[in-house]
């Protein structure tokens, strides 16, 4: 009786450019405004505040239609099987589920909402005000600043008390620094030109500049409203962010935060038709003073020069759907994964165009990409999660950019990691049943699966400390912990327990650019290039 | 009647498989148990900070299975956990206390 209230005051509410409006309808109003703000506290950060879905499907009139409201309820109070949804159960009324169910079946998926300039400068916050306060070296034991091991913990309810980036001594294991990010970690990337600042991207686009050295944000920005797109230039005077909402990228001063550019992402894609698109991967490269971007919906990469005017090259048809990209040859060439194609297109970042494009297994999603060099060649590897009949890793020659090999797993995979002194390529097994729980291991040198580790949890996102000897694994929702392994042995050596932890970043990446490369073979092919650097 | 639940349960998206009963308390079956079924509020070490369910690691082995068993005949009355320890045998109760008293919190 309530709901059907509800929905027809709601249908008016819609159909009215209300200007004076009776008592019955202001409450309705007021409900809307009340599930609205409920949907934005627990939902939006996954789900997306234009109801159109981010890390977790659409919710909107259109995508619930024909859904049952008490399915729906039962989803949101017991939370879903290998997802990321938690239990909302003891946390939100069950009116307000069933207030929310209604709201969300009846809401069209909106309009991007507006997040211009002057909102990001706004945004900023300061927490530390003078940093020559900060202490000049860490205030913890390190041999290495590159032993320094990030994890993006989600928290089990994408934000909250759970929800940090944590920061592990790779040698020891230990825990030495946590901070609080609000809402999910996402992305932690590192200065390649000051060893002391990470950036952390949460779901909600806020980027927290965390000094290492006291392990502590010291400024932070909202620059969209989601979108896990971030680099930073290789000089380390730059960031570039990029949003699925709103349709834009934003240039940063990497020391302030504040916003100098904004990137309007639009243009004509594979099919010819004009587009507004998210912001897929962006990287800074040791290569040159660029940034690549690529435009998801429009099939586009772009190449940011950082100079006056910061002009853009447009490289168009990439493919359809871009996601994420690798570097590899000192940073020149760019591998970009297309989903909807299957393929991995090279992208030649000196002349600006696309060398080829390889076949790359099913819905190729090649995270942070791994290369590895064996018997003179080097060799790439793409992890796609696609839901098809041959789930495999591809491995590119990536010198004569043609396919190697399909290797065949066990399942869809994420995330590559391999590096130059360990013998095993790890890729993470995601498909949503007990495989889940595991991550195979391939040698480098035969280019078969060799081992099955049973890591726990949704194991995913796998990562070599800095020197190689470990492996660092997360046992996602439902493990929360990272479990490490040592490299050669396979044994399990320790067990960090964290909240719903994801993404693994080694500081080592600025030196080796891409995971499984040998800065020293980086130096030596690449002669001239300035290849990545300490 | 428990196939009623079983099937509400698979509604809910949380039971995934059966496990193959009559065996001695495996740890190792009740870790991916109550990965399965548990952690989603409960957690493993400890649940969510921001969560308002009790922590269950390290503790009595005996409270947890007579607490689940009292849950599953209904004899302890909680909606969700009537609905969630419903979908356990006991051969899954004991695994999964045998898992969560072994644990430190």
């Amino acid at each position: 009786m309530k709901i059907t209230k509800k929905r027809l005051s709601q249908a008016v509410v819609t159909g009215l450019a209300a200007l004076c409006l009776p008592l019955a309808l202001q409450a309705a109003s007021d409900d809307e405004h009340k599930y609205h703000q409920l949907f934005e506290d627990n939902c939006a950060s996954c789900h997306g505040s234009d109801h159109g879905g981010y890390l977790a499907p659409a919710l909107n009139a259109e995508t619930l239609k024909g859904r049952s409201p008490t399915a729906l309820r039962t989803i949101i109070m017991a939370g879903s099987f290998d997802t990321l949804m938690p239990p909302f159960y003891g946390k939100l009324s069950d009116d307000n589920i069933r207030g929310l169910v209604s709201h969300l079946k009846l809401t069209p998926k909106l309009d991007n909402p507006a997040w211009t300039i002057d909102d990001i400068k706004k945004s900023i916050k300061v927490y530390v005000k003078d940093e020559s306060t900060l202490p000049a070296k860490p205030t913890f034991k390190i041999d290495d600043i590159d032993d320094i091991i990030g994890v993006a913990a989600r928290g089990k309810y994408g934000r909250g008390e759970g929800s940090r980036a944590i920061f592990i001594n790779s040698k020891t294991h230990q825990k030495i620094g946590e901070v609080p990010t609000g809402t999910a970690a996402h992305i932690i990337e590192y200065n390649p030109a000051n060893p002391r600042w990470a950036y952390v991207k949460t779901d909600t686009a806020e980027i927290f500049k965390v000094d290492l050295y006291s392990m502590q944000a010291v400024r932070s920005v909202k620059t969209g409203f989601n979108g896990p797109g971030i680099g930073v230039s290789r000089d380390g005077k730059y960031i570039l962010a990029g949003s699925f909402v709103p349709h834009n990228a934003v240039l940063l001063n990497a020391d302030t935060l504040e916003p100098i550019k904004t990137f309007e992402l639009e243009g004509i894609d594979p099919d010819g038709k004009q587009v507004s698109s998210d912001s897929g991967m962006i990287i800074g490269t040791p290569f040159d003073d660029i940034f690549a971007i690529a435009l998801e919906n429009a099939g586009q990469v772009w190449v940011i020069d950082l100079k006056e005017g910061f002009p853009v090259t447009r490289i168009t048809n990439v493919g359809r759907h871009l996601h994420d990209a690798f570097l590899t040859h000192g940073g020149r060439k760019l591998m970009i994964a297309s989903y909807d194609d299957s393929i991995v297109a090279a992208i030649d970042l000196k002349d600006r165009k696309i060398i080829k494009k390889l076949e790359a297994g099913c819905v190729p999603h090649v995270g942070g990409g791994s290369a590895v060099v064996v018997d003179g060649r080097t060799l790439g590897f793409g992890t796609n999660f696609g839901d098809c009949d041959k789930t495999v890793v591809s491995v590119w020659d990536l010198d004569k950019m043609e396919v190697v090999k399909q290797i065949p797993v066990d399942g869809g995979t994420e995330s590559p990691a391999a590096h130059a002194n360990a013998p095993y390529v790890a890729v993470d097994i995601i498909s949503k049943d007990r495989r889940a729980r595991t991550v195979q291991l391939i040698d480098k040198k035969s280019l078969e699966v060799v081992k099955t580790l049973d890591v726990g949890g949704h194991a995913y996102f796998p990562e070599y400390s800095a020197d190689g000897k470990f492996l660092y694994i997360s046992a996602g929702y439902s493990g929360d912990q990272v479990v490490v392994y040592d490299s050669f042995s396979l044994e399990k050596v320790a067990t960090i327990p964290m909240e719903s932890p994801a993404g693994i970043f080694s500081h080592g990446r600025v030196r080796y650019m891409t995971r499984g490369l040998s800065p020293d073979e980086l130096a030596q092919r690449d002669g001239d290039l300035k290849g990545a650097k300490k | 009647m428990k196939a009623i639940i079983f099937t509400s349960m698979m509604t809910a998206g949380l039971v995934s498989f059966n496990v193959s009963a009559q065996q001695a308390a495996s740890v190792y079956a009740g870790e991916h148990r109550a990965e399965v079924v548990c952690s989603q509020c409960h957690g493993i070490r400890m649940p969510s900070a921001d969560a308002p369910f009790p922590p269950l690691a390290g503790r009595d082995a005996a409270y947890l299975e007579s607490a689940l068993k009292q849950y599953r005949d209904k004899t302890r009355k909680s909606d969700i956990m009537n609905n969630i320890a419903g979908s356990l045998s006991d051969q899954d109760i004991e695994n999964v206390a045998a898992y969560y008293s072994g644990l430190k919190p």
